[in-house]
């Protein structure tokens, strides 16, 4: 557990973030969203220490860590940022194993997870002994949370880690960030200016602005019920409805009935996914799958529009 | 006309060609100090000059070759070839003059043996940059070099020679003031790099002296040499007549103490401005992420920000060295010795051999000085 209590950081006499108070629980992936200049990086850093508070404290686990040397805080803290930053003149294997031979690993524990973190990230062994300027922008972000992760921390910082890349290479690795963090029950906290990203990723968001936090909630309440006008204003405006059958579920939705349906999607898809294969097989109907791939209902598109 | 693909090369042979027809290839004179007469590389021994003739008429047709990586490799070949039969012919032809020639004959090398050693040098030089050899193969392919001509050298065929006399008379003072050389070359480079190393810390760390730092060391480059080293005279010698330690410990106005200082100065810019560039340039998110997955404050500088930086204080040192190399013959005109004594006895007797007794192993110092930092460099940049 994370406890940001009344933090506020000034720069140049200016506040960058003021009275800043959020509880952020084990195992959820946090994404800290708000336009940029807001403040998000700021908080993002000082919760590993990199800056520190003005006023205010930050606990994690209940231990104030201001009163922790920061350097062994960091270390036990992944970090990802949007340049990457790999180390250029270490090979892939050297960047990867960073942190654990900064904590004095043995050979034997290093080999054995560097094996782990590359199977887990599915990085090509044959990448291992080159250097990060041959390998793409989306290879090197890999890395970048190979490294965070190395040391198998359980608290994850990423700083807009994704902002950089191609939409291919960004979508691949949202997903297998998605994938880890459901297995491992790690903590993330994520920054990000882009909506799509924020809602694909969080179990929980707070959306900030002028260094206030404006609202925290999961990504369906915060989509069905902004509490006020910038959040709306931030999470689209027009274009809302939109975003909330990204978040929407299939099951919260649909009809249990008997159905006689060609086309069927699973219980977990969301609706947008739904909508779309209405549209790509021209019908208004389809049978819905429970996670076993069984028949259990139907969803029709009355029930997108209008509700269950 | 066929197509030109290496004008350096063929620039390179057309330059040989005309010092070749227009100059001596040996210059014979009946002493030491009486006005020499040029003969003809044709006088030389017959094999010697046609095996060169073909290497150079080979090197022209080089010119004319598409494939690059296959020519630098016969360039290569073809240098190396030309380069030991001109000495071959040389040292051959001076052999035979002397078997009837008064001893006291002396036989210097011309322009047309000249032509053709540059020629064969830098064609190898161009050659190496093209051919993209690793620095392994570099340095065999220099082993290989020096030892044919080492060789050669045993074997007595240059002794005839008055370059090789000259350098076998001064065999003894040769071995010396190489060393010598060499003390005021690496005093004064160790010196540079203890002061360099705070001036560069301060530039770094703060703005308002920096402009003041680099215009001062500025201003010191801009000072001829021997302006530089006359000017330490009178400071130095005061110095000295105030504090009898300094007395004692040798330094004076002249000698090895102001040229080591001046030496050190020049010096002060290129590194100062290496540690600068070189620190200024770590990519500020290495430098980040360093931070925020928990390196502290020396191992970020001494397994990041140095090793980084590396090539480009590597870079400053080469180039400080290599300038120091040539610049401590200067130092020689205020009694420091050094190879430098050579070349200035040289010109005072207008002995041409006797500077280029200096003069040559001022030019190899300088060449292993550059292999050496570049094979620094690459283990820096761990590219080999």
């Amino acid at each position: 557990m994370i406890e940001l209590d009344g933090v506020t950081k000034y720069f140049d006499g200016l506040p960058a973030v003021s009275d800043f108070s959020w509880t952020i629980r084990t195992g959820d992936f946090c994404v800290l969203i708000g336009p940029s200049g807001c403040g998000k990086s700021t908080v993002l850093r000082m919760i590993n220490a990199m800056i520190l508070a003005d006023a205010g404290t930050i606990k994690i686990h209940g231990k104030m860590i201001a009163e922790m040397p920061p350097e062994k805080l960091r270390r036990g803290i992944g970090y990802v940022i949007q340049s990457v930053g790999l180390f250029p003149h270490w090979t892939i294997a050297e960047n990867i194993l960073a942190v654990p031979r900064l904590l004095k690993w043995n050979a034997a524990n290093c080999a054995a997870r560097l094996d782990e973190i590359t199977a887990l990230l599915q990085i090509d062994r044959a990448l291992l002994a080159r250097f990060p300027r041959q390998l793409s922008g989306g290879q090197q972000q890999r890395v970048g949370v190979a490294r965070a992760l190395a040391a198998d921390p359980d608290i994850i910082l990423m700083d807009e880690p994704f902002a950089a890349l191609d939409p291919v290479s960004r979508a691949n690795l949202q997903t297998e960030l998605s994938r880890i963090h459901a297995h491992s029950g790690k903590t993330i906290i994520f920054v990000t200016h882009d909506m799509d990203e924020a809602l694909k990723l969080a179990t929980r968001m707070a959306v900030m602005n002028k260094g206030k936090l404006v609202e925290t909630g999961t990504p369906a309440e915060i989509l069905n019920a902004p509490e006020n006008d910038f959040t709306r204003g931030f999470l689209g405006g027009d274009a809302l409805e939109m975003r909330l059958l990204d978040v929407v579920p299939v099951g919260a939705r649909f009809t249990r009935t008997k159905t006689e349906a060609s086309k069927t999607i699973g219980i977990d898809a969301s609706l947008k996914e739904a909508l779309n294969l209405m549209l790509a097989h021209r019908c208004i109907s389809l049978g819905v799958r429970d996670a076993n791939g069984r028949p259990i209902g139907e969803i029709h598109i009355e029930n997108i529009i209008k509700g269950a | 006309m066929p197509k030109v693909f290496d004008r350096v090369l063929l620039t390179l042979c057309c330059l040989a060609a005309l010092g070749v027809i227009s100059g001596g290839f040996l210059n014979r004179a009946p002493n030491r100090l009486a006005s020499s007469l040029p003969l003809a590389l044709w006088q030389a021994p017959k094999l010697e000059v046609l095996i060169a003739m073909i290497s150079f008429a080979v090197l022209i047709a080089l010119s004319f070759m598409r494939r690059e990586r296959l020519r630098s490799h016969a360039t290569l070949a073809a240098a190396t070839v030309m380069l030991w039969a001109s000495l071959a012919g040389a040292g051959g032809l001076a052999t035979r003059l002397a078997n009837t020639d008064p001893p006291q004959a002396r036989y210097s090398l011309g322009l047309a043996f000249w032509s053709l050693i540059a020629l064969a040098f830098f064609a190898m030089l161009d050659a190496f940059q093209r051919a993209k050899f690793t620095l392994v193969t570099r340095a065999g392919f220099c082993a290989a070099l020096c030892a044919g001509f080492v060789l050669m050298a045993t074997s007595g065929l240059f002794d005839n020679l008055s370059l090789a006399r000259e350098f076998a008379s001064h065999r003894d003072i040769l071995l010396s003031e190489l060393l010598r050389h060499l003390l005021l070359v690496g005093v004064a480079m160790g010196l540079a790099l203890l002061v360099s190393m705070p001036l560069a810390a301060v530039v770094l760390r703060f703005s308002f002296p920096r402009s003041f730092v680099f215009s001062g060391l500025g201003i010191v480059q801009t000072i001829p040499s021997i302006a530089l080293f006359g000017l330490l005279i009178a400071p130095l010698s005061a110095l000295a007549a105030r504090f009898a330690i300094l007395r004692d410990l040798g330094i004076n106005g002249t000698g090895i103490a102001p040229a080591i200082i001046a030496l050190m100065l020049y010096s002060l810019l290129p590194l100062v401005r290496g540690f600068y560039i070189g620190f200024t340039e770590v990519p500020v998110e290495v430098k980040d992420a360093a931070f925020g997955i928990g390196f502290d404050a020396k191992s970020t500088f001494l397994k990041v920000e140095l090793p980084l930086a590396l090539p480009a204080l590597l870079s400053g040192l080469r180039v400080v060295t290599i300038q120091a190399i040539g610049l401590a013959a200067v130092a020689a005109l205020i009694g420091a010795g050094g190879l430098g004594t050579f070349v200035f006895q040289g010109i005072g007797q207008y002995a041409l051999d006797l500077v280029l007794v200096g003069a040559i192993p001022i030019i190899l110092l300088a060449l292993a000085a550059d292999l050496t930092f570049q094979i620094l460099l690459g283990l820096a940049r761990r590219e080999l």
